[in-house]
């Protein structure tokens, strides 16, 4: 076989194989989250994999093809990954009593506050945007 | 049970146990609420309530839990990575709409910390409480950096944030159906913001582009909050 013949056996191989760009996937976290303990950078590990990936679709290294089965299952499934973290409750109790009520009291009328500005600020935008865009 | 003493106390024996009890309980509550989609069957509320359950019932105590099955939250990380491939998807979209979706973000990032402040102090929170709350509205990683920063701390903030998520990726969706809200730009943004990860994947389930926005409106927003820690640090600790 070639090597161009078996160049694009493998790039069909990635293409269909899910299991391969999970794979892929972990191992840009791997070096993203190197570099963020090397360069004692502020910003996740998985941020930085992020940007590399971005980086290496864009200039066209890797192709979408080759990453998106499994990107998708990670986002599919991400809510797993939020369950483990949900017990930490049980390592606060103090937070069961009239504290909790505060805190969770805090944190409804937060989100909900931060939840309608966004959206109404954004949606406001983007029709003065579009008006602009058709009557100029 | 004295049988099984020296299994259970075998590490890995419990780290794989706790483990397919979660990933078992997590796929469980996910096909449940494909059909009934009642709040309390959604995978982030009842996956961890039968799981406090099973912890009680094993008299494990969370230690134990978390240490068999913290390499499920680190999963969080390539996660992360895997936001490129929607974000790459829907460039033209975030190329002729970004600084709208700036302005989105630092609304509500001074929302959320207003909010958290203002409440915290009017409700008699103490100043730890107070501090643990403000970055809550920021994925995990990025909220214990800026907690640590500010002087909060990072555990709490990280149960804040999960609370957030929760309660957030729940309410968006009763606030989309009541709110005259059309452009996907801001139904994605209101889930980037209000709910970061666990939001981004409400707005996956709503449709693609909502996901892509709210993934990248929960990027821009750690890293706006991040950039802004140490000025925040500066004012609140003078």
């Amino acid at each position: 076989m070639s090597p161009r013949k078996l160049a694009i056996c493998l790039r069909l191989f990635v293409h269909r194989s899910r299991l391969t760009q999970i794979g892929l996937i972990l191992g840009l976290w791997f070096v993203g989250d190197g570099l963020a303990r090397l360069t004692h950078l502020p910003v996740p590990g998985g941020i930085i994999g992020m940007l590399i990936l971005l980086g290496l679709i864009a200039s066209d290294r890797i192709s979408l093809s080759s990453t998106r089965r499994g990107a998708n299952w990670f986002l599919a499934e991400m809510l797993l990954f939020f369950v483990p973290a949900c017990l930490a409750v049980l390592a606060h109790r103090e937070l069961f009593g009239l504290t909790g009520l505060k805190i969770l009291t805090v944190i409804l009328a937060g989100t909900l506050s931060v939840m309608l500005t966004t959206a109404l600020v954004v949606e406001t935008f983007y029709r003065w945007k579009l008006r602009e865009e058709i009557a100029p | 049970m004295s049988m099984l003493a020296p299994v259970w106390t075998n590490g890995f024996a419990q780290a794989l146990f706790w483990s397919v009890l979660t990933i078992g309980f997590y796929l469980a509550a996910k096909r449940l609420y494909r059909r009934w989609t009642y709040w309390w069957i959604s995978p982030l509320v009842l996956a961890p309530a039968l799981l406090i359950a099973a912890v009680s019932i094993m008299h494990t105590g969370y230690p134990d839990y978390i240490r068999g099955t913290s390499w499920l939250v680190a999963l969080l990380g390539p996660a992360t990575v895997a936001f490129a491939v929607p974000i790459y998807e829907q460039r033209a979209l975030i190329k002729s709409y970004w600084p709208i979706l700036m302005i989105g973000v630092v609304a509500g990032s001074v929302t959320a910390m207003l909010t958290a402040w203002a409440l915290a102090n009017a409700l008699g929170l103490d100043r730890t409480l107070e501090l643990s709350l403000l970055p809550r509205s920021i994925s995990t990683p990025f909220a214990m950096a800026v907690s640590g920063d500010i002087g909060g701390l990072p555990d709490l903030t990280a149960l804040f944030v999960l609370i957030t998520g929760v309660f957030g990726a729940a309410a968006g969706e009763v606030l989309l159906a009541k709110l005259p809200i059309r452009s996907t730009l801001a139904r994605g943004a209101l889930f980037g913001t209000g709910a970061h990860a666990a939001g981004t994947a409400k707005a996956h389930e709503i449709g693609r582009e909502e996901g892509s926005i709210a993934g990248l409106v929960m990027v821009l927003m750690g890293l706006c909050n991040v950039l802004a820690a140490p000025v925040l640090a500066y004012c609140l600790n003078p």
